[in-house]
């Protein structure tokens, strides 16, 4: 019955939604939009405009998940006491100029309400919802994606550009066409911008409110700044005092700036990191509605309780205090314990599609400073070997309680790019062949302890370091690892480090190995492929050959093998249709299975989530990725069933 | 004893600046800064800003050599009791720990009457009682106290608390009240959650301070001037309390020294098991993405009280033991 009841009523709504879209600006239609109770006291006595005047000419309708939702209650989530506030981003904020669908399948319109790409996708325009307002009221404009423009231009400000405005010919050009057009041109093409606009780092344009940070701008504000210089006890001079007012919204300084004006549906009260409890409350400007024409968000507020612990958080969603979580809380060993406690907690579950290209690599560093072990790694028999060594199963369920399975670093079989042989290849557990594999990478020969010695006559050992992250559990993966290639008499030796250290090694390039995980399970195999070729700095088995990429004039010169990834690689990026890009990244791939670059241990099964019981309109599977910030795109529509939470 | 406050007073100013060098050469020891910690985080995210990082580089001013920073820092709270700036928080570190002292204060001092409450009167039991059944038992909880991990003691009681109590753990206030003015319901609710960081963190204090009492109290009860008292006639208890207790009590004082910086430091872990808002996990967080400016102040802070803590137990001790006064 409820089942047939959502049905039609979704059905309804989409009609609704067509109605809408079709109809545009007409003012007759715009009557009917309706706001939440949270306002009426407000709009009443005048401090705020009626909801018709605070939406755009024509709000994005967002498609709901179920159903037309309750106005009210408050979401309560956890937050770490520090380096969290991407618990917050993947919250309430990424409002991009475009988004991904919520099941990751297509790029769909947000801020931009279309848009258009050249024939040679050199040139993007994109067309802004006209009369937009920021969350205390002013318009939002090109004015202030050209404000960004400005910052982002600027020397003082951005002495480096984040890559994805950033061509082979140098950055991004954005004109304004007119008040709701703007132009980004690319000196060549770039078949992935529009996806990359959809992805986190999409952010930047549309999140630089000119009138707000024009007055901490030298520029701008020539006269007025040295007062503000001298209020803000943080700031030395008006680059920093910009940088504090205007940080960047993955770091922490974006959410201890409550004052900035968002585009967000609810909009920071507190500063993170100041009080025990974050307060986001609903943006009276947001500017996407339901199918009937109601303003959305439907929750008044989201809250975060600051928590020093991350068990203190499964204890809160025991006793019913998390509304909505997987951050924290959606690993492995947590199910069991969480399903005891769901009754109590009145919360069921929600699946991830949080599926990366491993969960647990050996990232040997292919450009080791030590020549003779450079040369040792670099032969292909090597990396075949070891990886005949693991014995995977093992480690899944010693250390995984049985979840996932034996993989290489490579597209999970749920993406359109996944090909079962880069998955299984060099998987199976056979020490006889990894031996035979060492033999023929030149390690023949052993010492009397039973390890296999270099060409030199010395012992070869690999120091791999690690560190105890996401919850993964690196270090005793390692431990297991480090016994399995004794048996074959590789010496494997733990160096457990805490995460900035680690990265730091690795950085430098300074490091013989270490495990990590990687994202391009799937669809963002696209725009972070750095495990099938050296790219970007997330991760560091070939730093040296990733510096050579974007600029040979640093790192080292890479054989051919690797110059042929990046060649293939630039295809990938110039491809102008999905499916050219398909086959070129296809390509890519490949390729980069010939090499096995990185060795990939185990495709973990997703990670799931917690939400109340009368939460609705969550998205489930919900996709995740490192560079995928959701769900916030979508929890604007998420709601109470009876309006507010349960006790 | 006027000479003696005078030299102790003057021994702390060198034992504090000296704490406030090494401890800045300390926070400074490990490889790299906040901002390469803070770069570490941010890969998580799918990439790196190089361009914010080094705006933030020069920010906060992090190429400069140490004893620069060092002098910075150390005027500033010298002349306009600024202790810098916290980089994580992008908030002045006066603004960060003033409300965290305090807490970590008010819960030292019931700690500390606690210890004593519990410690005093068993002390004293199991040494007049020796070898009788209620000194085993006194002996054997006492043991118990001192060797289960405080740490464990906390995640145990949590459990308790929230299996069988049905109260909401960690923090000092149930979540309803977090942003709730002060009023009746709010300090009973505190009331029902406080109680259970004091008897963690003082069960092996106290455990520690049982075993002392028991030890000097039998060293004094069979000496000479007892004996004489009792043969005056004095009467059992007041004569205990008069005397070998009042010797005996020396530990006790002592621990006002030492209680804060065990809080502060040692009950780290309790403190973020138990999510306190004490300065034990701020100084965690601090130390782990080197904010330097509010891990220095914190353990600048907490050695002078530390010191402060010291010269009042001196005091103490030379007032209720006069032959201190004189060595």
């Amino acid at each position: 019955m409820n089942m047939v009841k959502s049905t039609k009523r979704y059905l309804v709504s989409s009609v609704a939604a067509l109605g809408l879209c079709a109809l545009g600006a007409l003012p007759a239609f715009a009557e009917d939009y309706a706001q939440a109770p949270f306002f009426d006291a407000a709009v009443e006595s005048g401090d705020l405009p009626p909801v018709d005047e605070r939406l755009p000419a024509n709000p994005l309708v967002l498609e709901t998940l179920g159903s037309i939702g309750e106005y009210g209650g408050t979401m309560r989530r956890a937050i770490l006491g520090g380096g969290d506030q991407h618990n917050i981003v993947r919250t309430i904020a990424h409002e991009n100029l475009v988004r991904w669908s919520a099941d990751w399948t297509e790029v769909k319109p947000n801020i931009a309400e279309s848009w258009e790409v050249s024939e040679d996708a050199t040139t993007f325009t994109f067309t802004l919802r006209e009369g937009m307002r920021w969350s205390d009221g002013a318009p939002f404009t090109a004015d202030d994606v050209m404000f960004w423009y400005e910052i982002f231009s600027d020397e003082r400000l951005t002495p480096s550009k984040h890559p994805i405005y950033v061509g082979p010919e140098g950055p991004v050009a954005v004109t304004k066409v007119d008040d709701t057009t703007v132009e980004f041109k690319f000196g060549s093409p770039n078949g992935l911008f529009i996806n990359n606009m959809a992805y986190g780092f999409g952010y930047y344009p549309v999140n630089y409110p000119k009138h707000y940070l024009s007055q901490f701008h030298i520029d701008h504000n020539p006269d007025g700044i040295q007062a503000l210089i001298d209020a803000e006890p943080a700031a030395a001079g008006w680059v920093s005092l910009f940088n504090l007012k205007a940080g960047p919204m993955h770091t922490p300084a974006f959410w201890q700036n409550p004052d900035r004006p968002t585009l967000h549906p609810w909009k920071l009260q507190n500063a993170y990191g100041a009080s025990d409890r974050v307060v986001a409350e609903r943006n009276p400007y947001f500017w996407k509605v339901d199918a009937d024409g109601n303003q959305l968000p439907y929750f008044d507020a989201i809250t975060w309780d600051q928590v020093e612990d991350p068990e203190t958080i499964l204890l809160k969603a025991f006793n019913g205090e998390i509304d909505y979580m997987n951050r924290h809380l959606g690993r492995p060993a947590n199910r069991a314990v969480l399903t005891d406690n769901m009754e109590r907690g009145q919360y069921g579950f929600f699946d991830t599609n949080d599926l990366p290209s491993n969960g647990a690599i050996l990232m040997l560093n292919l450009n080791n400073p030590d020549p003779v072990k450079n040369a040792i790694v670099n032969d292909l028999n090597f990396r075949i070997g070891l990886s005949h060594a693991v014995n995977r199963q093992e480690i899944i369920d010693l250390i995984y309680f049985g979840s996932g399975r034996a993989a290489q670093t490579a597209p999970q079989p749920v993406s359109p790019l996944y090909d079962e042989e880069m998955a299984t290849q060099f998987t199976e557990y056979n020490p006889d062949l990894a031996a035979e594999y060492l033999d023929k990478a030149g390690l023949t020969e052993m010492d009397a302890d039973g390890y296999r010695l270099d060409p030199n006559g010395e012992r070869f050992t690999l120091v791999f370091l690690t560190a105890d992250v996401f919850g993964a559990q690196f270090p005793d993966v390692l431990e297991l690892v480090a016994s399995y290639a004794r048996d074959v008499g590789i010496d494997i030796q733990i160096r457990v480090s805490d995460r900035a250290r680690l990265q730091e090694i690795a950085a430098s390039a300074e490091h013989d190995a270490y495990i990590w995980n990687c994202a391009g399970g799937q669809s963002d195999a696209y725009t972070s492929p750095e495990c099938y070729l050296p790219f970007g700095t997330a991760v560091y088995w070939a730093p040296e050959w990733a510096k050579w990429g974007v600029d040979p004039s640093t790192g080292i010169e890479p054989p051919q093998h690797i110059k042929d990834l990046f060649v293939a690689y630039d295809e990938v990026k110039a491809a102008a249709t999905p499916e050219q890009r398909q086959a070129e990244m296809e390509e890519l791939l490949e390729m980069s299975k010939a090499l096995l670059l990185t060795v990939g241990l185990v495709q973990s099964d997703p990670a799931f989530g917690v939400a109340r019981n009368n939460v609705r309109n969550h998205p489930n599977p919900l996709p995740i990725s490192g560079q995928l910030w959701y769900p916030s795109p979508y929890v604007s529509q998420m709601y109470y069933e009876g309006g507010k939470s349960l006790p | 004893m006027i000479g003696y406050f005078y030299r102790r007073i003057l021994y702390m100013i060198p034992t504090v600046f000296l704490v406030s060098i090494v401890t800045f050469i300390i926070i400074q020891l490990p490889p790299g800064d906040y901002l390469d910690t803070l770069a570490a985080e941010l890969s998580d995210s799918g990439g790196l800003d190089t361009g914010t990082l080094q705006a933030l580089r020069d920010q906060y001013g992090l190429g400069q050599p140490m004893y620069i920073q060092y002098w910075k820092w150390i005027t500033g709270i010298l002349f306009q009791g600024d202790f810098g700036l916290s980089f994580e928080k992008n908030l002045p570190v006066n603004e960060l720990i003033w409300d965290r002292l305090g807490w970590t204060f008010a819960i030292s001092l019931l700690t500390l009457l606690f210890i004593w409450a519990v410690a005093l009167p068993i002390g004293i039991y199991s040494a007049v009682r020796k070898y009788s059944v209620g000194d085993y038992a006194a002996t054997f909880f006492g043991f118990i106290g001192l060797a289960v991990p405080n740490f464990l003691l906390a995640l145990v009681m949590m459990y308790v608390a929230f299996k069988y109590f049905g109260q909401s753990v960690g923090g000092l206030v149930s979540p309803e009240y977090i942003d709730a003015p002060w009023a009746w319901d709010k300090f009973v609710d505190l009331m029902k959650h406080i109680w259970m960081p004091i008897v963690v963190v003082g069960t092996s204090g106290a455990a520690a301070l049982i075993r002392i009492m028991r030890a000097n109290l039998l060293d004094e009860l069979y000496r000479p001037y007892v004996v004489t008292a009792r043969a005056k006639g004095m009467s059992e208890f007041q004569l205990l309390m008069k005397y070998p207790v009042r010797v005996a009590l020396n530990p006790f004082i002592s621990t006002i020294g030492w209680i804060l910086p065990t809080l502060v430091s040692g009950e780290i872990i309790v403190a973020v098991v138990m999510n306190l808002p004490t300065t034990g996990p701020m100084l965690l967080r601090a130390l782990l993405v080197q904010d330097m400016y509010l891990a220095g102040s914190l353990i600048l802070i907490v050695s002078l009280l530390t010191v402060l803590g010291t010269l009042i137990s001196d005091l103490l001790l030379a007032w209720i033991d006069p032959r201190i006064r004189y060595q």
